[in-house]
């Protein structure tokens, strides 16, 4: 028999065909990309959420007996067990930079998925990147609102963004004020960058609407040299409440610098940042007893939730910490997007999309004190409620809202 | 005027002439949008670099500050389209036009500081540039300002996935600093900057003159740069005041010309084409170990250079240097 | 707007100026010496604070105590520079000036990354000094202990340094070599040993004022930048070559940059700074003590 020229072609093209399935049923692997600061000033931040998303793959590609998504059994079930690898890329906190190694991920690295960013000023480039090879992107610890409103498909929050946050933190106020604390004027400290005009932004508007008073309203060049004079101007307002908007550099300069110039202020309720830093507690946490910091982790839960503390130790055991405010958020971003991708049964952008716009996780299958993980048609989880945490006698003590709560606050601080 | 040097300003054109044939099918070849990335980056730092060149190189006034330019470049741009709906084409000459006036306005009083002075100053005046944006709310601040792209136009000059539109703008930025440096060069006004680095007394005899000349290139290094930064807001579609003021950026764009050879009308473009792809492929490559080891790599091949070939790497191609140095 | 508020501004920005004075001196040394801008400064600063954070940290030196170590250990790093990098970079046949700029700049990358490397980039700081988070007040103005002894430190190394340059053989060598290279080969200096212990003088000096700054300030692989800029403003301001310069230079930065931000909103603060040096290099084009 002789094989016409059609008959090859029928061939190739069926075999053509059938590899694609054949492949994805050998895929033994996914990989996922994830954009960091990996040197440069928030180098420190994207080292440690490598060590994040290790733990997190590390339960996920080997069996554990934790209440979280693909934690028993051997890697993705949905996609034949199949193990996660990930691949970092150094963003160096540039947007530019950002969208390149986005891109690089995507086309040669070939992942189906991107998490990253923590500047949101990365998260925006990366993002439309994202959106324009349909690949999903997870910020696990941007917190600017303005990511999820720009009509994008392919963008998801787990977490809550800045708005929700201050909310929280408004909500707690009330409650103080309810109960009688001093709480009716408030003074804003926060850096000249997107996280810190966000911040002040959502917290003057709902200061205006709940009828409080900003006396103060400090915005700072970050990484100053010296902070004197803002401090000076802080100690000048002595608000009730002051609210920083910082990282883990210029926090522990201001408080410094609040001790050597004499102010110590009535309460501090800090948008986390530096103040869920272990770096700045190290540094000045003996002048920070009692000062509260929202967050969107506590390490209470593991009371409540065992499995909370054994991840903890996971983490522990590989970066030295405790989880915090970011890794934590970054652990939960792995997980979920893991997840989502186990549903899709696919390593395709538009159906892991899909998988993730069908997300949804009870709570207490997180190690976070959230409600559940579901997002709205923005990507944004809006049943992520932010905890308030209190720094006592060398530890966090989750003190709002009363469900996660395990102690009243201490009113006014030290 | 000697007949050699007209020979070598007939073949620089040449040269150049088929070096951007070249490049111009090179990406037909290489389909990699990564590579073709660092392409565009490369031709981008290449034009500025060329155009600081024109100011700083020939013209003796070291400008640490042209992300200034670069900046009010971008920004133009973008806040043109994004809030009055002017087509990137005008805002790119709009910002070019705004920093050229800028940079004569800043000339006036700068020119006359010596050396470092002159150096301190552009930094500290690009500073309060950034400081101004950085804190301008009509402007975005520090939110910056995101490009909306709503698929491919070339009008719009916007394109979702392909790099090709940017690589051939990159490219005839590049070809257009390059001529107008090659251009300069025989110039009355590359004669006067001859001279007068040649000969300081030249430069009393000179002095009003070359002060207008000066004004000139400012103008001209300005206009182009600017050009540059609106083409990245386009390429990037998101700015913000740190990624295209930063005082880093100042220094990058002077990096190439540096590491080439600066004051030469090849230096910039040798040392884009060296320097960009290494600046890109250790951080991408070795970056992700998360433990500086990129920045290590990136740091110590400067300073290698820097000594190895303190006059440039067109020292390398030693015919070039003797005429380069002539 | 108080009289106390205005006071206790001036005051902290006074203090804050003379450790700018101190930081900038080294820069302002090297430069008057041989024409060379190291842009590396902000990076030997961070080295500086990361010895007396380890020395703290591993040894218990509180770093009143291992301030000398630390000028000492920069000593060496500044003439290593010289010695390794600087010397060839100045072999530039023209435009030496962008040559070594970009040296500098190329090592101070590698500093950071090797920082990075080696200490990781987590944030440090000493937590709890003998004159960390102590501070003296007099009538309600309050002046932080590490500062003020950071401003006697910067009195005390310039009012040495002075001496230091006028009164003994090698300050005279230094002086000598600054003004002709050339000559001082013929009467057996050694050019590079000068240049070479010129770069470590300036070095230590900018060791002492990292110790000091690790008594408040906080220490990662990043945090010379935050200096690095000041620094050059402050000596160009002052006049470069000039010492005196750098020191008159600091203060004024510190006061103007306090008074700024008591106008502007403090993220405008630096703004202050940068008028104030244009306007002065505008009227006097050398800086305000520039000998050149």
């Amino acid at each position: 028999m002789t094989m016409t020229r059609r008959d090859v072609l029928l061939g190739a093209t069926a075999a053509a065909a059938l590899l694609p399935l054949a492949a994805r049923a050998q895929t033994s692997e996914v990989v996922i990309g994830a954009t960091y600061p990996l040197s440069g000033s928030g180098a420190q931040v994207g080292v440690d959420a490598q060590r994040a998303f290790e733990t997190a793959i590390d339960i996920i590609n080997n069996d554990q007996d934790f209440e979280l998504p693909l934690a028993k059994g051997v890697g993705l079930p949905g996609l034949g067990g199949a193990k996660i690898r990930i691949v970092y890329a150094d963003t160096q906190g540039d947007p530019q930079k950002g969208r390149a190694e986005a891109e690089r991920l995507i086309t040669q690295e070939k992942v189906c998925a991107i998490l990253g960013s923590y500047q949101s000023a990365v998260a925006v480039t990366i993002s439309q990147i994202c959106e324009r090879y349909q690949i999903p992107f997870m910020s696990a610890d941007n917190s600017s609102p303005s990511l999820h409103r720009r009509g994008l498909k392919y963008y998801f929050r787990a977490s809550p963004h800045d708005e929700m946050f201050s909310a929280g933190m408004f909500d707690f106020l009330d409650a103080m004020k309810k109960k009688g604390a001093k709480a009716q004027t408030l003074a804003l400290f926060h850096e000249d960058t997107i996280f810190g005009t966000d911040s002040a932004n959502a917290q003057t508007k709902l200061a205006t609407e709940r009828g409080y008073k900003i006396v103060a309203d400090i915005k700072y060049r970050a990484n100053s040299p010296s902070l004197s004079a803002e401090v000076q101007q802080l100690k000048a307002a002595n608000a009730d409440v002051l609210m920083p908007s910082s990282y883990t550099t210029d926090g522990i300069l201001l408080v410094k610098t609040m001790a050597e110039l004499g102010y110590k202020p009535n309460a501090i309720v800090a948008q986390a940042a530096g103040f869920s830093e272990k770096a700045l507690y190290d540094a000045v946490g003996d002048k920070l007893e009692g000062a509260i910091t929202r967050g969107s982790f506590s390490l209470d839960l593991a009371a409540k939730r065992p499995m909370v503390g054994k991840i903890n130790d996971l983490f522990k055991a590989k970066s030295g910490k405790d989880l915090n405010d970011n890794t934590s958020r970054q652990f939960m971003a792995m997980i979920i997007m893991a997840d989502a991708i186990n549903r899709a049964k696919s390593t395709d952008g538009e159906k892991i999309r899909d998988a993730l716009a069908a997300t949804e996780m009870p709570g207490d299958q997180t190690i976070m004190p959230w409600k559940r993980v579901k997002f709205d048609e923005s990507g944004q989880n809006n049943d992520a409620d932010p905890v308030l945490l209190q720094y006592v006698g060398g530890k966090f003590v989750t003190v709002f809202p009363s469900q996660a709560a395990v102690a009243d606050a201490i009113w006014p601080m030290k | 005027m000697d007949k050699q040097f007209v020979a070598r300003r007939r073949r620089d054109l040449i040269t150049a002439a088929g070096l951007a044939a070249v490049a111009a099918i090179v990406p037909l070849f290489v389909k990699d949008v990564y590579v073709q990335n660092i392409m565009v980056l490369t031709l981008m730092y290449a034009a500025l670099s060329q155009s600081w060149n024109i100011l700083s190189g020939y013209c003796g006034q070291i400008s640490l500050g042209h992300a200034l330019y670069f900046g009010l470049g971008a920004y133009t741009t973008a806040l043109l389209f994004t809030k009055f709906g002017v087509l990137p084409w005008f805002g790119m000459i709009a910002g070019g036009l705004i920093s050229a006036a800028i940079a004569m306005a800043l000339g006036y009083p700068c020119f006359r500081l010596g050396g470092h002075y002159f150096a301190i100053a552009t930094i500290v005046i690009a500073e309060i540039g950034l400081l101004l944006i950085q804190n301008w709310d009509w402007a975005g601040a520090a939110l910056g300002i995101d490009i909306p792209v709503r698929g491919d136009s070339w009008l719009k000059f916007q394109f979702t996935r392909s790099k090709l539109p940017y690589f051939y703008f990159a490219l005839v930025l590049a070809c257009v600093a390059w001529f107008v440096t090659w251009w300069l060069e025989d110039s009355k006004w590359g004669y006067w900057w001859r001279a007068v680095k040649d000969n300081p007394q030249a430069a009393e005899s000179l002095g009003v003159v070359v002060f207008n000349s000066k004004m000139g290139a400012a103008a001209v290094s300005a206009f182009l740069v600017a050009v540059g930064g609106s083409f990245y807001a386009q390429f990037v579609s998101y700015i913000d005041p740190g990624s295209v003021m930063g005082f880093q950026f100042s220094l990058l764009m002077a990096l190439p010309a540096v590491l080439g050879g600066i004051g030469t009308l090849w230096g910039p473009m040798l040392g884009a084409v060296i320097l960009i792809p290494i600046t890109e492929l250790t951080r991408s490559y070795i970056g992700g170990s998360g433990r500086g080891v990129d920045l290590i790599v990136y740091g110590a091949l400067i300073v290698l250079i820097a000594l190895a070939r303190p006059e440039g790497l067109v020292g390398l191609f030693s015919r070039r240097r003797k005429e380069a140095t002539r | 707007m108080t009289a106390e508020t205005i006071i206790q501004s001036l005051a902290s920005g006074l203090l804050m100026g003379l450790l700018y004075g101190l930081i900038a001196v080294g820069l302002a040394l090297i430069f008057g010496l041989m024409d060379v801008v190291n842009f590396a400064h902000g990076e030997f600063l961070m080295l500086a604070m990361y010895v007396t954070f380890f020395l703290f940290t591993f040894f218990a030196i509180d770093p009143l105590l291992s301030a000398p170590l630390a000028a000492a250990a920069l000593f060496v790093l500044g003439a290593a520079v010289y010695l390794l990098i600087v010397r060839f970079a100045m072999r530039a046949k023209a435009n030496v000036g962008m040559v070594q700029i970009f040296a500098t700049f190329g090592l101070a990358i590698v500093m950071r990354g090797l920082a990075q490397l080696f200490f990781t980039a987590d944030y440090r700081s000493v937590p709890n000094s003998w004159l960390g988070g102590k501070t003296v007040s007099v009538a309600g103005i309050y002046l932080p202990q590490p500062q003020l002894f950071g401003a006697l430190v910067a009195i005390a190394a310039f009012g040495g340094l002075y001496l230091f340059i006028n009164r003994t053989d090698f300050g005279r060598a230094l002086e000598a070599t600054r003004e002709d290279p050339g000559a001082v080969a013929l009467v057996g200096i050694d050019k590079n040993r000068v240049f070479a212990l010129g770069w470590g003088l300036g070095g230590a000096l900018v060791g002492l004022a990292g110790a000091i700054m690790a008594t408040f300030f906080y220490i990662y692989p990043d945090v010379g930048a935050s200096f690095a800029l000041i620094a050059y403003v402050t000596v160009a301001l002052g006049g470069f070559g000039s010492v005196f310069g750098a020191f008159a230079g600091g203060i004024v930065v510190g006061l103007v940059e306090a008074t700024t931000a008591l106008i502007l909103p403090p993220s405008l603060k630096s703004v202050g700074i940068y008028a104030v040096y244009l306007l002065v290099v505008f009227i006097r084009p050398r800086g305000l003590f520039g000998s050149m």
